[in-house]
Order: C-alpha cells, then sequence, then structure tokens
C-alpha cells in the first residue's frame, strides 16, 4: 500500500501533536491538582509528608551500590534500592528466620536447601516506570562478582554458584553449600540493580558510569538531585508498590566539621546529625527543639596485640612476638586495664565493656562467657611468673634483654580511641610495661598494618549481620586478622558455629567460639558504644537497627502538629 | 609594542615552567607520603588488603611513581586531570562544580579586604602616632593575630547559633531554596555568604591596613609631602598624592594574594560548608586523592603567576616611573 504523500500526513500530524500536548497538559494539571490535593490531605492526616534534613559530615563518593562501602553512602542507597528480603530487626541470619519481603514476595526453598527461588513482586517498578524482572537479580549477582567492578561485598557472595532465571519473575539463586546463614547471603549484601539501565554497558564502565550519581532503584524513596558539595536529596516515591515513605523529602546536608554541624542542628537548620562528638551532647541536650537518642551498633574496639615478630607476613611459619608471643603476658596486660572504668571515663554512658571478638548485639549468649578479671596484683604476678621483672629499678619490666616496651598505634580519626589509649598507656605503666603512643591518620595507619609493622594497635571493627567476617577478622587465614591470632581450636569451633544448622548446638559452639578468644587473649577486648544521634523532636523516627539507623527509614514521619516551614513544601521542586 | 609582546611571551614561558615544577612537585611529594588513595577511601581495618591491591591495581596505583608520572604529565598535556577518587569522578568535574563557589567568596571578600584595608591603612599612616592610629593598630594586630578559624567558629557561634539572624553553613537554605521566588534565592544566598565573607573579609582587613599604614606613614614623611604643603595644597589633596604613592606594595600584596582566590579560605570553607576549592584541596590531602591535590596545584599555580602579571600590570598603570623602565 503506498503511503500518503509527506505534504498531505503533516498537517495531521501537527494537529495530532496539537491535540497530545493539550491532552498532556490536562493530564498534567489534573495529576498536579491530585497531587496536590492528596499531599495536602496527607499532611493534615498526619501519615505522610514533611521534610528532614539530615547533616552529616562527610558527602558520598557514589550511589552505585556495589561499590559503596560508608554509612554516609549506603544510608542514601537503602533508601533509594531494595535487597530481595530485608533482615528482621534481630538481625537472626539462621535461614530466614525474621526476613521480611522486600522486592521479592516470596521464596521457596529448594529440597536439597542447594537453591532458592525468589517470586519477585510483580507490581514492582524502578523508579523510571520499568517492571522489574528476575533478569534484574541475575543481573546484579554479575556485576557484584564481576573483576572489573571489584565490590567489596564480593566476599560475602562466596557461597553462591550462580543466578538463573526461571522466568521472568523468578530468580533461582544456586548455592555451592548449605549454610545457615546462606539465605543472608542471597538478600542482605545486594541492593537489586536496573539491568535495563546499566547492561548495555561494560561492566569496566560501571564504576564510574552516570547512575552513580543519578540512581535510579525501586525503594519507597526515588533519588531527586544532588548538588555537590551542597545537599542530596530523595523523595517518597508516591507510585511504589510497598507504599510510599512517610516524609516527603529527606535532604543530605555535609558539613565536615562537626561542631559547624552541630551548630547548624542546634541552630534549626538541620533535624537529624547521626554524628556526635561526646563534648556537643550537652549542646544537643540543652537545645529544647532536639532530643538525644542512641542505639547498639555493630561496631566493637580493642587493643589488638601483633603476635608474631613485627614486619613477618602473615601466614608465615611465626616468629613469636618478643612480647605479645606469650599469653600470659597478654593476659596480664589485659588484667591491669580496669576496662569498665577507662570506658565510663572515654565514653560515659554511651560506652559499655566489650564482651569479646564481636558485638553484643550478634553474640548469641553472653551471660556464658567467663571474662578476664582486673586484678593489678594477679597481673603483676603473672607477669613475674612469665619472667619480667623490673631488675634495673627503672620501673619497666625486662626478661631476657628484652624491656617489656611497646608501640601502640592509634588512629586520629577515633576520638574514642585517642583517649581510650592514654588511659591504657597510664594503666600499664603501673605493672611495669612502658606504651609508646602513635598516633596515625587512616591513610598511614593502613600501610602499617598490612606491612604488620606493629606491636599493638587500637583496633576497632564494623561487623555484619551474621558473624561469618569472624572468619575475615580472627581465623588464622583471615584478610583481616591483622594480630596474627592462630588458634586452630577457635578455628574450628568458629567453623562449626557458622556451619550447624541445629540452633541450640550453634548457641553453644558461640559460646566456646568467644570464651577460646577471651582466653586466648589475642586483644583486650575493651569497648562497644551505644552511638548518640540528635533527632528533632517534631520527627518520629521508627526502630534504629543496630547495622545501620538508617534501616526504616521510610517509616520515619513528621509530627502533624509541629510543622515547621520546611514540612509544608510537599514533595518539592526536584521531582 | 613589540617589547610588551616579548615581555608577556617571556613571562607565559616562565609561568608555565612554574606550573609544571609545582604541580610535579606536589605530584611527588604526595606520592612520598605514607598511604595512597585508596588507603584514603578504604579503611585498612575492614577492606582486606587482597581487594585493596586490586583497586590499586585497577587505578594504576600499583604502578612504580616514574610510570604514574610519566602517564601524568602525558595526560595533563593533553589536558586530562585524571580521576579523583576520593569523589569518584574525573577532577576537571570536581574543580568545575567548587571554583565558581570559592571565586565568588573569596573575589568579593579581597575585593573588600584591599578597598577597606587601604583606606584604614591610609587613614591611620596619615595620622601616625596619635591615639586613634594607636588604637586601630591594636585593633588590626589582635584581628592579624587570631587564628582564622577561630574567628569563624566564633562568628558561627554568636549568629548562627546564639542570636540566629544569620544561617550556619552551606550556600543556601538546602530545604527550602527550590520553593522560593527568584528574588528570595538571591537574598537567601546572600544570607548565606555574609558569614564566610565577613570571616575573610576582617581577616584580610587587618593584614592589608598593616601594610597600607607602613608604606603611607612612610611616605608622609617623604620631601614630596612636605613640599606639597609648603606650596600651600590642602591637607586631603596632599593625603592623595600621598596614598598614590603608598598604593604600589598594597598592589603587590593583592597580587600575591591572587591564589587564595582558589585555596586561601581553606579553614573558613571547612568551617561553613561552602563547597569551594579550599575544601576540597584539604580533603583531597586528607585522602590522598592524588588527581585532585594536583589539579588544584595547577590551577592554583597558574592563578599565582597570572596574579603577578596583574599585579606588574596595574603597578605599572599606578607607578609612572615602571612604565618608563
Amino acid at each position: 500500500m503506498p503511503s500518503a504523500p509527506q505534504d498531505t500526513a503533516a498537517p495531521s500530524v501537527a494537529a495530532s501533536g496539537v491535540r497530545q500536548r493539550h491532552v498532556t497538559t490536562l493530564l498534567g494539571l489534573i495529576s498536579t491538582a491530585l497531587l496536590a490535593c492528596s499531599s495536602a490531605d496527607k499532611v493534615t492526616t498526619g501519615e505522610t509528608g514533611g521534610t528532614m534534613v539530615i547533616v552529616q559530615p562527610a558527602e558520598p563518593r557514589t550511589l552505585f551500590p556495589p561499590r559503596a562501602n560508608q554509612t554516609h553512602e549506603l544510608s542514601v542507597i537503602a533508601s533509594v534500592f531494595d535487597r530481595l528480603a530485608e533482615i528482621g530487626p534481630e538481625l537472626s541470619t539462621f535461614g530466614d528466620i525474621g526476613f521480611t519481603p522486600r522486592l521479592a514476595k516470596t521464596w521457596s526453598w529448594a529440597p536439597d536447601s542447594l537453591s532458592i527461588a525468589f517470586s519477585i513482586d510483580p507490581l514492582a517498578r524502578w523508579h523510571d516506570g520499568v517492571a522489574v524482572r528476575a533478569e534484574d537479580v541475575r543481573y546484579t549477582f554479575h556485576v557484584y562478582t564481576s573483576d572489573a567492578v571489584l565490590s567489596e561485598s564480593r566476599s560475602l557472595l562466596g557461597n553462591i554458584d550462580s543466578v538463573s532465571v526461571r522466568d521472568s519473575l523468578t530468580a533461582v539463586v544456586w548455592f555451592k553449600r548449605r549454610t545457615p546463614q546462606q539465605f543472608l547471603d542471597a538478600t542482605y549484601s545486594m541492593f537489586i540493580l536496573p539491568s535495563h539501565l546499566l547492561a548495555s554497558l561494560p561492566d569496566s564502565a560501571l564504576v564510574n558510569a552516570p547512575f552513580g550519581r543519578q540512581p535510579v532503584g525501586t525503594g519507597r524513596f526515588r533519588f531527586a538531585q544532588w548538588e555537590a558539595g551542597s545537599r542530596l536529596e530523595i523523595i517518597a516515591d508516591t507510585a511504589n508498590a510497598r507504599g510510599r515513605a512517610k516524609l516527603d523529602r529527606v535532604i543530605w546536608t555535609f558539613v565536615s566539621d562537626l561542631g559547624a554541624a552541630t551548630v547548624k542542628l542546634s541552630a534549626g537548620e538541620a533535624d537529624f546529625l547521626e554524628q556526635i562528638k561526646p563534648e556537643n551532647i550537652p549542646q544537643v541536650a540543652s537545645t529544647p527543639s532536639l532530643r538525644l537518642e542512641s542505639y547498639l551498633s555493630l561496631r566493637y574496639g580493642f587493643v589488638g596485640f601483633n603476635l608474631n615478630a613485627r614486619r613477618e607476613p602473615l601466614g608465615a611459619a611465626g616468629t613469636p612476638h618478643p612480647v605479645f608471643g606469650d599469653v600470659r603476658v597478654r593476659r596480664a596486660l589485659s588484667m591491669a586495664l580496669d576496662r569498665a572504668r577507662m570506658v565510663r571515663s572515654a565514653l560515659d554512658s554511651l560506652g559499655m565493656v566489650s564482651f569479646g571478638a564481636g558485638p553484643r548485639v550478634l553474640i548469641p549468649d553472653t551471660t556464658v562467657l567467663r571474662q578476664v578479671p582486673f586484678d593489678v596484683a594477679a597481673a603483676r604476678a603473672l607477669l613475674d611468673s612469665a619472667g619480667w621483672v623490673d631488675t634495673n629499678g627503672d620501673g619497666v619490666r625486662e626478661h631476657n634483654g628484652q624491656a617489656l616496651t611497646f608501640e601502640l598505634l592509634v588512629p586520629t580519626s577515633s576520638a574514642t580511641r585517642l583517649k581510650l589509649s592514654v588511659l591504657v598507656q597510664s594503666a600499664l605503666k603501673n605493672i611495669g610495661a612502658n606504651v609508646v603512643l602513635q598516633n596515625l591518620d587512616g591513610s598511614a595507619l593502613g600501610p602499617r598494618l598490612d606491612a604488620r609493622d606493629f606491636d599493638a594497635w587500637m583496633g576497632g571493627m564494623q561487623t555484619n549481620p551474621g558473624l561469618q567476617g569472624m572468619r575475615q577478622t580472627w581465623a588464622s587465614r583471615g584478610a583481616l586478622n591483622h594480630q596474627g591470632y592462630n588458634s586452630p581450636v577457635f578455628d574450628a569451633v568458629l567453623d562449626s558455629a557458622l556451619t550447624t544448622f541445629d540452633l541450640a548446638r550453634s548457641r553453644g559452639y558461640w559460646a566456646r567460639v568467644f570464651q577460646q578468644a577471651i582466653d586466648d587473649a589475642p586483644s583486650v577486648w575493651l569497648y562497644e558504644e551505644r552511638l548518640p544521634i540528635a533527632v528533632h523532636k517534631r520527627i518520629r523516627i521508627a526502630p534504629l537497627r543496630a547495622d545501620g539507623w538508617y534501616a526504616n527509614l521510610a517509616d520515619w514521619s513528621v509530627d502533624p502538629a509541629q510543622l515547621i516551614d520546611r514540612d509544608r513544601v510537599g514533595l518539592g521542586g526536584a521531582r | 609594542m613589540r617589547g610588551i609582546v616579548a615581555r608577556l611571551t617571556s613571562r607565559a614561558l616562565q609561568s608555565v615552567l612554574v606550573i609544571f615544577a609545582a604541580a610535579s612537585l606536589a605530584f611527588l611529594m604526595l606520592h612520598l607520603a605514607p598511604g595512597d588513595p585508596i588507603s584514603g577511601i578504604a579503611d585498612a581495618s575492614s577492606v582486606p588488603r587482597e581487594l585493596r591491591a586490586q583497586w590499586d591495581a585497577q587505578q594504576g596505583y600499583d604502578q612504580p611513581i616514574a610510570v604514574q608520572y610519566t602517564r601524568w604529565i602525558a595526560d595533563v598535556a593533553r589536558g586530562r586531570l585524571g580521576q579523583s577518587t576520593s569523589h569518584q569522578r574525573p577532577a576537571i568535574d570536581v574543580l568545575g562544580d567548587r571554583l565558581p563557589h570559592t571565586l565568588l567568596l573569596m573575589s568579593l571578600a579581597l575585593g573588600a579586604s584591599v578597598l577597606l584595608g587601604a583606606a584604614i591603612g591610609a587613614w591611620q599612616g596619615a595620622r601616625a602616632g596619635r591615639r586613634p592610629d594607636r588604637a586601630v593598630t591594636t585593633a588590626s594586630l589582635l584581628l592579624y593575630s587570631i587564628p582564622e578559624f577561630w574567628f569563624a567558629l566564633a562568628l558561627l557561634y554568636v549568629f548562627a547559633y546564639r542570636v540566629h539572624i544569620l544561617p550556619a553553613t552551606g550556600m543556601f537554605d538546602a530545604a527550602m531554596y527550590d520553593s522560593m521566588t527568584p528574588w528570595q534565592q538571591i537574598i537567601d544566598r546572600a544570607r548565606h555568604l555574609v558569614l564566610p565573607w565577613l570571616s575573610l573579609t576582617v581577616m584580610g582587613t587587618a593584614v592589608f591596613a598593616r601594610y597600607q599604614r607602613a608604606t603611607m606613614s612612610d611616605v608622609m614623611r617623604e620631601p614630596f609631602v612636605r613640599t606639597a604643603r609648603a606650596k600651600g595644597l590642602s591637607e586631603a589633596a596632599v593625603r592623595r598624592q600621598a596614598w598614590r604613592a603608598a598604593i604600589l606594595p598594597i598592589v603587590t600584596l593583592a597580587g600575591l594574594s591572587f591564589p587564595a582566590l582558589l585555596t586561601g579560605a581553606v579553614f573558613v570553607e571547612r568551617v561553613f560548608a561552602w563547597p569551594g576549592m579550599g575544601s576540597a584541596l584539604l580533603d583531597a590531602i586528607d585522602k590522598r586523592d592524588y588527581h585532585l591535590v594536583s589539579a588544584c596545584v595547577i590551577i592554583g599555580s597558574a592563578m599565582t603567576a597570572l596574579g603577578s602579571l596583574l599585579a606588574d600590570i596595574v603597578r605599572a598603570f599606578v607607578d609612572p616611573r615602571l612604565r618608563v623602565s
């Protein structure tokens, strides 16, 4: 059939275009009106609406989930992207206990438990309107494990063999072996990525792709804008299948000076501050519009001893450290520290004495653990029995010509550890140990730890739920086992704890794991922190989860009786 | 005319050499410092060494320093300033975002400092040794000796926290800006500019005033001033003549302060969270962001060369003796 000549078709197309514009304009007006009505309506009912301004000291480098590893990046990412399922408030990692659906509406285990089929919610949509498909899950696993992307989470995905697509809404995750944490492996470490936007790019281009600054996710918030150095804004995704976020907008502003950040908060220019210096807490507490909250975190701190000779590579045959090679010395040093008093002095009510090689939130039963007691006399006696005595009367013990002197590396980035290091130095002087403090910034500390060129360091760890990270941090071949702790017993019990499917036996194994680390004293288990946050009183927060305060951000809301100007902006002009 | 062109060409070549030397020095010295860009963004206690080594290799930071340097120089020659690790985007894009903010803040602050400093210093110099001069000298010395950081914090505390008549940080109201009218947006930006501008201007004014006072009081003792008075010129006319002769050091100082347009507001930008070059440079050094630091140094040294050239031109304009020579 011959096509119509262009000159006759043109007016028709033009007319159609004009009509389309009118219709579009009309629809736009109607939807704007509806949106305005619904927005206003919701503000008055108090269910939704409001703006929260967060002030934080650092700006994200990227919002590309596989390469984001900092809290200030994850707080945005966890709001814009979804996992297949979300871990429960108890952070249980045993099977799928406590997990709730997110992108996956349901899931089913294979009879041999070597695969899990996740059924994607058919209503789930990317923020650009495209439907979420099982292919997105397969692609996400590919990206997270890609050699070109080099995601930090890759090591946590080691038990996943592959992801296959059964049909457009069913993704099957295949595992190499059965473990109690395999559901966690499949869900916690991956935020699902949009394959329709990224798959056309080579993997090597993903890390620096524009997507990292303009992400498209599936979360109850969607990305709105990011002005470098000034602000990053997300807004409620009003079309989200799981319901829009209660707040209209969350805006991150960046103030690297924590004192200035506190002033901004106290002056009412911001509503939420995640990091508060202890010296600024009274200022926050005395500001009527603010309230202080705190939550248990997954961080713990310790004095880590290098158990091998300095600069000896990890996994080498092992020349013992002249001081810390002897467990009696390590235990004596632990005994000499009044940890409760030190922690109270450094952290006041926000500090707690650590139970061991993990945060208390993740230790199944802390009551059975026998701690090294604070006993200075016993510490002295133990050092005497180990042959460390002060022969020349200079106040420092010696043994075989080696003085009980060691260097303690302290990261300057942590005010808590700086304070505690001075207390450690002072306390150990009482038993004849000379501690030389060496304060280093993060860039200088890292190479020293890597080269194992240190005696001891003020360590700190932030763990993930599930305690699989203990393989890295404390097992003999762990990549983050800077201390060189090497205990076959510990390794064996840890392996049992991580692989048994019997919940009761698992608790028993965990108790033995932590007790072994207490008895061997590769570190002085020093402190845990309740992390303080300051929040405006009109903001109603959801329960704060230990692995990140931001976990339930979409359920935070504003008290409708206390609205301020910025709460009335609605979804703002950044849509 | 030919002489001017030759001189400008010579200065341009000198400038290129200076920029090249400064950037190379910055690049090499940063490489000599402990750590690398990956250790700046990934905590050694939480990211395994193997993974950090792979990131290093991906960015080429595992290469010998000579190889890295050669590759960097070749890139710079082609106008590519490299990838910022701390911002995960091209360093030139980071500078493109930050530079206008710093130029706005610093040009206003430097301009006001020069004008106010020259005026106050000239006023003092003409009254050197008298009580008002001593009072102002004491005040300017006090301001001169206060750390910039502390002064900025004090302003923040008083005007943003205690009195709360000015916003504390940032360039605009992050929550309300988009819903403001254009006029309200201008006012909002001006309000956010006040405290950082005031911090820099007050400190800068004290510096310029001290220099201007010293030269003005010297000039006021010159024979031509006595001659002018003897000829019956009014005191105001005499001071105008003297001030014209005394302005030269201020012009030189202003020229030398030109690089501060880019990097001079490091601490003030940090306190007031002003997203400029200074805070970006400080952050980049902390995170061992080689390419961003080097890019800042290139821009900074280019501005130094340009400032020096501009100062020469202005001096020649102001001082006829220099034009003749």
